[in-house]
């Protein structure tokens, strides 16, 4: 009979054990979520991108209020939604479907709340659109001092529609007097953005002083269609263009990752396996393989940015391979190799004696015991340790750094001596960007990050419950 | 001498008078620091049943495992002396232990087939040693021979595991008879078997002994009586004694011997 008390310790025990476990898994649960959150907007992104917009932030100074910001189309495509709803580059965005936006973000939840459909975007018009060109001139009475005069006004434009005319003075614009031609915009732009819709313009028209109700706002509808699985498709599948969130895509970085990877696992893995088989079945105990076991041990913790030093010194610089995904995948597979060898020589020492023995007393040699039985039987337990480093390989983003890769390029790697990005790599450059959308991107790429190890670990179960039902 | 020795040695003189398969002389075996064999010197004729029996760690799995030098899977092992088999030194410069492995096969205390397939266990020894007969029927030869022939015809390809321990140990009778030795090595080969299932492995050496010299590690002794012509008692490391099974356990020439097989220690 046990003592009870040794029972209740084991209960305690285990209730911590599961305590540890439900935190771990809350963690776990809690990172995931906020990614997925944070990568939510994506599909409003892609909806923008797809309606032939590109935004941008930017901002103008008001007198007593610093800085405005205000969202600008940096882009608008050819023959798109956009463009035949009226929009063209530099126009500045105002509402959309009835909420004012400020910067892209809020274009981007705005839609997001909208769901598909026809939306109503307003907009301030470019300055040749607004009230066509202005011309800086000598002011009229009081030379030496600058004024601004309309040169031609567009058909349609809100300044026709307000009765301006050529040849009148812009003299102040909401209450602030313009001094030059591009600030006499930015005033309207800064005014609309803090309130008031309709403007009071104060003109001079042939000496007289006229006050305008003036409405810079232009309206039209743009169809917007949010598609959360083709939105991933286009970011996974695209090059891109790097400057706006909305178009930029994964595909070169995730070409990179697998070439990089792959080109790790050819030298990696043979050789790994290999020097774990002759450390584990041919080699004597002396000396020089206690050496070497310690070398290998010590080398399973280096930091990995010293091996990125080692990769640039030797495969980029001494043997010329330069900043390319051999180079790349050379370093990795520096990294790795060591780990193999580990767990490749545990999974060997597994093995029990007797399947040796077996192969053995019916007059196997020593490679055909090797072969037909005992590398079968440590299978499992070396693809365990292989699909780990593959993991931890497709993780590291510090000695590719060190090595020269770069964070992002604008093709696809042909060669294996075409430089290259990574996904981890293209993680960091979008992470430490300041404009709005790029921690979205960041948050999805960590997102397929992360349902790449998925797929990797799930291969490697099946694998192993494969292999291990033909042994068991 | 006592008249106990004197028939001792008479008998070991009219063991070795018949064609020795092995000539142990003054062997010794170490794993590291540890000494496993202490000097033993011993002739196993052929065509005979010969059994070693003893108390555990003695040293008889370590013996007869040496015959074939299985003992080379396990680093640290050391030995000195020598094993005439059929006059070559088995550890010789010039001699290849796969060589050695097969010309004499091993069945393990523990059944152990590979885990494939009925047919490829039998057939794995004749693949790797470039057999170039017809395949099918030396299998079919092989397992007649272990008399789990007509059990296992109809599941040629189930997997070695799935058979019963008594089987288990039959197949891989069938898998070390299929390349033909010459001798058969048992270590304590019905130790992990019911009594019918060793009353079946019992009957194969009767049978098997018109054709193969075959040597028996044991802790039974009634095993050894029943199927050896020839015993040795170890103790200690040491070839205690070595006789005609007969002669052995009814006059032993040891006091050692004797106390052992009345049960008196062991």
């Amino acid at each position: 009979m046990r003592p009870k008390w040794r029972k209740g310790r084991g209960t305690v025990f285990g209730a911590l054990s599961v305590g540890a476990l439900m935190v771990g898994l809350l963690a776990l649960a809690t990172m995931i979520a906020a990614t997925v959150l944070q990568a939510r907007r994506l599909t409003a992104m892609d909806a923008t991108s797809q309606a032939g917009l590109a935004l941008s932030l930017r901002s103008v100074e008001v007198p007593g209020r610093e800085f405005v910001p205000y969202v600008v189309a940096a882009q608008v495509d050819p023959d798109s939604a956009a463009e035949r709803a009226g929009l063209s580059r530099g126009d500045v965005l105002v509402g959309v479907g009835g909420s004012a936006v400020s910067r892209p973000d809020e274009v981007w939840d705005a839609l997001g709340k909208l769901g598909p459909g026809s939306s109503t975007v307003s907009w301030i018009p470019k300055p040749e659109k607004l009230w066509g060109p202005l011309r800086a001139v000598v002011h009229p009475e009081r030379p030496g001092e600058l004024g601004v005069t309309l040169a031609a006004v567009p058909v349609g434009s809100p300044a026709e529609r307000a009765g301006l005319r050529p040849g009148d003075a812009l003299i102040s614009v909401a209450g602030l007097p313009v001094t030059g031609t591009r600030q006499a915009w930015e005033l309207v732009v800064g005014a609309v953005r803090q309130g008031p819709q309709v403007l009071t313009l104060v003109i001079e028209r042939g000496r007289e002083r006229q006050e305008l109700a003036f409405d810079p706002i232009v309206q039209g509808e743009i169809p917007f269609q949010p598609e959360l699985w083709r939105a991933w498709g286009r970011f996974l599948t695209r090059i891109g263009d790097p400057r706006y969130p909305e178009r930029a895509g994964l595909l070169s970085a995730l070409v990179g990752s697998l070439l990089v990877v792959g080109v790790m696992a050819l030298f990696a893995f043979p050789l790994g396996v290999g020097a774990a088989v002759y450390l584990e079945e041919y080699a004597s105990q002396n000396w020089f393989t206690e050496v070497l076991q310690v070398l290998i041990a010590n080398l399973a913790g280096m930091p990995s940015a010293v091996v990125g030093i080692f990769g640039l010194e030797i495969f980029a610089r001494s043997w010329g391979l330069g900043r390319s995904v051999f180079a790349g995948g050379l370093t990795l597979a520096l990294l790795v190799l060591p780990m193999t060898i580990v767990a490749a020589r545990e999974a060997l020492r597994t093995v029990p004696r007797w399947v040796r023995e077996a192969a053995a007393s019916v007059g196997a040699t020593p490679w055909q015991v090797i072969r037909f039985h005992v590398l079968p039987y440590a299978l499992p337990g070396i693809f365990t340790g292989i699909i780990l480093a593959l993991a931890r390989a497709l993780g590291e983003a510090a000695p590719l750094l060190l090595l020269g890769a770069f964070l992002y390029v604008t093709y696809v790697p042909q060669s294996l001596l075409d430089s290259f990005t990574i996904v981890p790599l293209q993680i960091f450059d979008w992470a430490t960007k300041p404009q709005d959308g790029f921690a979205e991107l960041a948050a999805a790429a960590i997102l397929v990050l992360i349902a790449m190890h998925l797929v990797l670990n799930s291969i490697a179960i099946v694998l192993r419950n494969r292999y291990q039902r033909r042994w068991a | 001498m006592s008249r106990e020795e004197t028939a001792s040695a008479q008998a070991v003189e009219a063991a070795a008078a018949e064609k020795a398969v092995f000539q142990i002389r003054s062997f010794s075996l170490w794993y590291g620091d540890q000494q496993a064999l202490k000097d033993v010197s011993l002739d196993i004729p052929e065509r005979r049943v010969t059994a070693i029996i003893g108390p555990s760690g003695c040293g008889k799995s370590t013996l007869i495992r040496a015959l074939n030098r299985m003992n080379d899977l396990i680093p640290s092992v050391r030995t000195q002396g020598q094993i005439l088999f059929r006059g070559t030194d088995l550890y010789g410069r010039g001699t290849d232990p796969v060589e050695v492995r097969r010309r004499i096969g091993m069945v393990f205390q523990k059944p152990n087939p590979f885990p494939k397939s009925v047919f490829e266990n039998v057939a794995f020894g004749l693949r790797i040693n470039g057999f170039r007969g017809d395949l099918k029927a030396r299998v079919q030869w092989a397992l007649e021979k272990a008399a789990l022939w007509e059990e296992v015809q109809d599941q040629l390809h189930k997997s070695g595991f799935d058979l019963s321990g008594g089987q288990q140990q039959r197949l891989c009778l069938a898998r070390a008879l299929a390349v033909q030795p010459e001798v058969l090595l048992m270590d304590e080969p019905c130790s992990a078997l019911d009594p019918i299932a060793t009353g079946k492995i019992e009957d194969l050496i009767h049978q098997l002994k018109e054709e193969i010299t075959i040597v028996i590690v044991t802790h039974n002794m009634q095993q050894a009586a029943r199927v050896s012509d020839h015993t040795a008692f170890m103790l200690l490391g040491e070839l205690i004694e070595f006789a005609p099974t007969k002669i052995l356990f009814t006059r032993p020439g040891d006091p050692r011997t004797e106390a052992y097989i009345t049960g008196r220690f062991g």
